[in-house]
């Protein structure tokens, strides 16, 4: 139990109540989950829609902390702007959709399949995305393989805007599963 | 000079030539940051030495998209607006950004295909630690002046 506090808060400060309630939330993040893997079937087709708000950006955006102006359709004190980008308004960074696809390859209403690792993307970026749009994202589960006794679940992505029709993003990725 | 000049002088244009090498983005693996309800938080295994230590790890690792985000910063900051039509982006990522690692990207010109008016550039970008090792490898390919 003591290696285990002192594990849980070795790479930033915590207090006692905030280790419980890690460790808490741990246990609960593992309860009823499947292995990635054992979630996705090969012809998988799934399909969700994303409204991309400003506040969603800036989210994503300070995380790793990329303060392009073009991002920003939200601005502290002012709030809600235009924004400007060389296309008008904001714009959505280039590969933030991407991030949002692992919500749309397995079934989100099962418990997340924690310990899965993406591993690799390759992206087509076809036309900027207007902050504030709504965006489908499309995917399907093309494959399935073993390689060097690790376990890998392929899909292809299309990302397309609600409204109007425009794809936006089209993207071959592989998720590594426990 | 205005962020807009400094941004001006990166852009790379027909001129550009094959072996330019783009200027870099350096960060470091925080762990409040990877561990972020939007980032990682749904997934221990970025943030939770714990969790990563049973699952084989010996740290919390960074989510791959992240290091895609520092190497789309530098290619912003290199290709501009040409960067958010028609371009492509491949990323392996083939070793783990571990927490409290500083990360720095890279970028070559490999090839100038012409297309058009202008040119298809490829390049090859990578990230890796302070140590030179290799986190991601890939590619972009951008049109330029097309």
């Amino acid at each position: 139990m003591q290696a285990e506090t002192i594990l849980t808060d070795a790479l930033r400060p915590l207090s006692d109540i905030q280790i419980e309630q890690t460790r808490e939330f741990i246990d609960s993040l593992e309860q009823g989950s499947q292995t990635y893997w054992d979630m996705v079937e090969i012809g998988d087709e799934l399909s969700r829609d994303l409204h991309i708000t400003p506040e969603l950006v800036i989210l994503y955006a300070d995380a790793v902390e990329d303060f392009n102006p073009w991002y920003e359709a939200w601005k502290m004190n002012t709030w809600h702007i235009k924004g400007e980008s060389p296309f008008g308004g904001a714009i959505v960074p280039p590969v933030l959709v991407s991030h949002f696809v692992l919500s749309v390859q397995f079934d989100h209403t099962k418990p997340f399949a924690i310990g899965s690792i993406h591993t690799f993307h390759d992206s087509e970026i076809l036309a900027p995305i207007p902050v504030g749009a709504t965006v489908r994202i499309a995917t399907r589960a093309t494959d399935k393989y073993e390689k060097r006794g690790r376990r890998y679940v392929r899909h292809e992505v299309n990302v397309t805007d609600v409204e109007n029709g425009t794809h936006y993003f089209r993207e071959t990725r592989d998720i590594l599963s426990l | 000079m205005s962020r807009t000049d400094v941004l001006n002088s990166l852009l790379v244009t027909r001129d550009t030539p094959v072996g330019y090498k783009l200027q870099s983005i350096k960060k470091k693996a925080v762990i409040q940051l990877m561990g972020s309800r939007l980032w990682g938080r749904f997934n221990p295994n970025h943030w939770d030495p714990v969790y990563a230590a049973t699952t084989g790890l010996s740290a919390p690792i960074q989510t791959g998209e992240m290091s895609s985000a520092y190497l789309a910063e530098m290619c912003v900051n290199h290709f501009g607006a040409q960067m958010f039509s028609n371009a492509r982006m491949v990323c392996k990522y083939v070793a783990s950004t571990l927490a409290n690692e500083v990360i720095v990207t890279h970028g070559v010109v490999r090839e100038k295909t012409p297309k058009g008016n202008g040119f298809r550039f490829t390049v090859d970008i990578w990230s890796e630690n302070e140590a030179g090792e290799k986190k991601t490898v890939g590619w972009v390919e951008v049109d330029v002046g097309v």
